[in-house]
C-alpha cells in the first residue's frame, strides 16, 4: 500500500511541475512535435510526391508514408527519455539526489513514477494532434482503433527505455559526467527505433536486425500498426520482447546501483 | 556489533559508532593546460582521511554540537550517520539500523536538514511539497495540514507556504526546509548549518524555534554550524574536530572551564609608562614609554597588571573584555590543526 502512495505521490508531482509552467508543457506537448511532424512530413511528401495515386513504392502507397511520418514525429517524442536521463544524471552529479537517499524513496521508483506520468500527460495531449490531422486533414491508412494496443507498446517501451536510462545514470557515480553518454546513446537508440524511415524500407537482412533488437517497438511497430504496415502479430513479438528486455535492464540496473551507490561521496552537502 | 550491543544501542543510545571512518579519492590535477593534458592521460589521485577511524556514543534525547573548521570532516560524519554515504572502515548503529543500508524503517525515523542544499521540491510550493513529503512517510492529508500550521506558526512563515520556493528568500526557504525535515517527527535529526547565510533575526528566530522543539519533542539532535551561538544555545555536548579526528568530546561548560579564557586590556594611560609591564609569564608585555594598550592576559593576572601599571602612572581609558565562546574554539581549533 505504501509502495503505490508513495509512487502515485511522486506521479503527482510530475504533473503539479508541468502545471507550473504552461507554456512549456504547450511547447513540449505539442508545439515541438508538431513542428518536427512538418518538417518529417515535408520530407516525405517531396521523397513520394513522385508516386501516383494508384502506385506504391515497396507495397505502400503515398498516403501510408504521410501518415508514417506524420506518427512517428509524435510517437518519437514520446518514446524518447533524454529529458529524465539528463536531470538524473544531474541529480548525482550536483548531489541533489541526497533529497532521495535521505528519505523512505527509491531513486529508481521515484524517477520511474514522475517519468511515466510525465509521459501519459504529454502523450495524452499530443497524441491528438496526429488523430485529428489524419481523421480530418489527410485522409489515409490511419487506423484509431489501432491506437490503445499501440498505446500498450509503447508504454512497455517506456519502462525499458527508462531501465537503459537507469543503467546510464547509475555510471555517474563513477563518472561524473554522463551528459555525452546520453546523447551518444539516444542517437543510436534513434536510429534503430524507425524514426528516420520505415524499417521495413531496410535491404531484408539490416531489417531482420532492426527487428529483433528492442528499439523497433520505439516508433516503427506501434507507428506502423496504427498507419497499416504490420498487424498485430508483430506488434505481441514485439511486446514481449520488450518485456523481457525490461526485465533484464532492470535486474541490471539494480545491481549496477547496489555497487554504485558505495562510491557516492555525498556531493556538495 | 553483537545482539547485546545492538539492543543497547536501541534502548539507550541513539547513536553508536565503532571505528567509523571514511576516506575519499580524489583526482589531483595540478593548475594549467599541460597539466590538464598530462592528467587526461596520466591521472592522479590522492587518498584524503575525511574521517579518522572514530568511537562513539550518543545518547538519546541528547543534542550535539559538531564543530570543526571547513574540510574538518563533520560533514562527512553527519553524512555517514544519516546514511547517505557508505564508510570505508568500522560500523555503525543508528536507532539500531547501519544507517547506509538505508532501511525505510531507518529512514522514518530520521530527519536530515542540509543547509546549504535545497531539500524541498524548487519548482512547487512548500505546501505541495509537504503533501507529498506526507503521501511519502505516510501521514494522512489532515495531519499534514495541522503539523505544518503548527510549525509554520511558530517559525512565523504561515504567509509564505503556497508560494513557489525559489521565489522565496534565504531565511524563508531555510524555515521551510526546516518544516520538511521536522514533518514526521523524526527521532533523530542532522541538522547541518540550519542558518548558514541568514541575518541575525532569521537566526535568532530558528535557534529559539528549535530550543523549544527540543524541548518539547526530545529528538536526538546532531547539530553542526559555524554560528558558534548556535552550538552555545543549543548543544548540551559538544564534539569538536579536526582533520578528520574528535579532539574534545565533553560540555560547553566543561570546554569553556577548560580552556585558558584571557581578558582583553585595552588602556590609554595619562604618561608615558616609565617601566615595562609584564604578564602570562612574559608572554604578554607592555613597553616601556607606552602611552596605549592591547593585551590579553589570564582572568587571574588583570589586578596585578593594573597594579603594576597604577604605580607608574594614571589611566585614562580602560575597557576589558571577555573572551567569547566562538574565539575560544576558533584558538582550539587553530591550534589543534596546527599539532596534526
Amino acid at each position: 500500500m505504501s509502495f503505490w502512495r508513495r509512487n502515485l505521490a511522486a506521479a503527482r508531482l510530475a504533473w503539479i511541475q508541468q502545471f507550473e509552467y504552461r507554456f512549456n508543457l504547450f511547447v513540449d506537448a505539442i508545439l515541438q512535435p508538431v513542428l518536427t511532424a512538418t518538417v518529417e512530413v515535408a520530407l516525405w511528401y517531396a521523397m513520394v510526391s513522385g508516386i501516383g495515386d494508384g502506385d506504391s513504392l515497396g507495397g505502400f502507397s503515398r498516403a501510408h508514408y504521410l501518415h508514417y511520418a506524420l506518427w512517428a514525429a509524435f510517437v518519437a517524442r514520446i518514446s524518447a527519455n533524454w529529458m529524465y536521463e539528463f536531470r538524473m544524471g544531474e541529480e548525482i552529479q550536483s548531489g541533489t539526489i541526497n533529497v532521495i537517499l535521505t528519505r523512505p524513496l527509491s531513486f529508481y521508483q521515484f524517477y520511474l513514477s514522475q517519468f511515466m506520468s510525465y509521459k501519459v500527460l504529454t502523450s495524452m495531449l499530443s497524441l491528438t494532434v496526429p488523430a485529428m490531422i489524419a481523421s480530418f486533414l489527410i485522409p489515409g491508412p490511419t487506423d484509431l482503433s489501432r491506437l490503445p494496443m499501440a498505446c500498450v507498446l509503447i508504454l512497455a517501451y517506456l519502462i525499458m527505455a527508462y531501465n537503459i536510462s537507469f543503467i546510464v545514470v547509475c555510471g555517474g557515480f563513477h563518472l561524473n559526467r554522463i551528459s555525452s553518454i546520453t546523447t551518444a546513446k539516444n542517437i543510436a537508440i534513434w536510429c534503430f527505433t524507425g524514426e528516420l524511415f520505415p524499417i521495413d524500407l531496410a535491404p531484408p537482412a539490416v531489417k531482420n536486425i532492426l527487428l529483433n533488437l528492442p528499439f523497433s517497438a520505439g516508433v516503427y511497430v506501434p507507428v506502423g500498426y496504427i498507419t497499416g504496415r504490420c498487424e498485430a502479430d508483430l506488434v505481441l513479438r514485439s511486446l514481449l520482447m520488450v518485456l523481457v528486455w525490461a526485465g533484464i535492464t532492470g535486474l541490471v540496473g539494480q545491481l549496477l546501483w547496489s555497487f554504485s551507490i558505495k562510491r557516492y561521496s555525498g556531493t556538495g552537502a | 556489533m553483537t545482539q547485546t550491543d545492538t539492543n543497547r544501542v536501541s534502548n539507550e543510545l541513539a547513536i553508536s559508532a565503532s571505528d567509523l571512518g571514511r576516506v575519499f579519492q580524489t583526482y589531483k590535477k595540478p593548475e594549467g593546460f599541460k597539466a590538464s593534458l598530462a592528467g587526461f592521460f596520466n591521472r592522479q589521485y590522492e587518498y584524503k582521511e575525511a574521517l579518522k577511524p572514530t568511537t562513539l556514543d550518543i545518547k538519546r534525547g541528547s543534542i550535539v554540537g559538531l564543530v570543526g573548521a571547513n574540510g574538518a570532516g563533520k560533514t562527512t560524519l553527519l553524512k555517514l550517520l544519516s546514511g547517505l554515504i557508505h564508510p570505508t572502515s568500522g560500523s555503525a548503529r543508528v536507532l539500531g539500523h547501519e544507517p547506509w543500508r538505508r532501511q525505510e524503517s531507518y529512514l522514518r525515523r530520521m530527519g536530515i536538514l542540509l543547509g546549504q542544499k535545497n531539500q524541498l521540491w524548487w519548482d512547487i510550493s512548500p505546501a505541495d511539497s509537504f503533501a507529498l513529503l506526507g503521501r511519502i512517510y505516510g501521514i494522512t492529508p489532515i495531519d499534514v495540514r495541522s503539523r505544518v500550521m503548527e510549525l509554520a506558526e511558530k517559525l512565523q512563515c504561515t504567509e509564505q507556504l503556497n508560494i513557489q520556493l525559489r521565489r522565496l528568500s534565504l531565511g524563508e526557504r531555510m524555515k521551510m526546509e526546516i518544516i520538511g525535515s521536522l514533518l514526521h517527527r523524526p527521532e533523530i535529526l542532522f541538522l547541518d548549518e540550519p542558518t548558514i547565510g541568514l541575518d541575525i533575526v532569521a537566526q535568532n528566530t530558528i535557534r529559539e524555534f528549535l530550543m523549544e522543539y527540543a524541548r518539547a519533542e526530545r529528538p536526538t539532535i546532531i547539530l553542526t554550524s559555524h554560528y558558534m551561538d548556535d552550538i552555545a544555545h543549543l548543544a548540551d555536548r559538544l564534539l569538536l574536530i579536526s582533520r578528520g579526528a574528535i579532539v574534545y568530546d565533553g560540555t560547553v561548560k566543561g570546554f569553556m572551564a577548560r580552556a585558558d579564557l584571557k581578558q582583553r586590556l585595552k588602556m590609554r594611560f595619562e604618561d608615558p609608562l616609565s617601566s615595562a609591564v609584564t604578564a602570562g609569564k612574559g608572554e604578554y608585555s607592555i613597553e616601556v614609554g607606552a602611552t596605549v594598550a592591547d593585551i590579553a592576559v589570564n582572568g587571574n593576572e588583570v589586578s596585578a597588571v593594573l597594579k603594576d601599571i597604577l604605580g607608574q602612572t594614571r589611566i585614562a581609558e580602560l575597557q576589558i573584555e571577555q573572551t567569547n565562546f566562538e574565539d575560544v574554539i576558533h584558538e582550539f581549533l587553530a591550534s589543534e590543526s596546527r599539532r596534526r
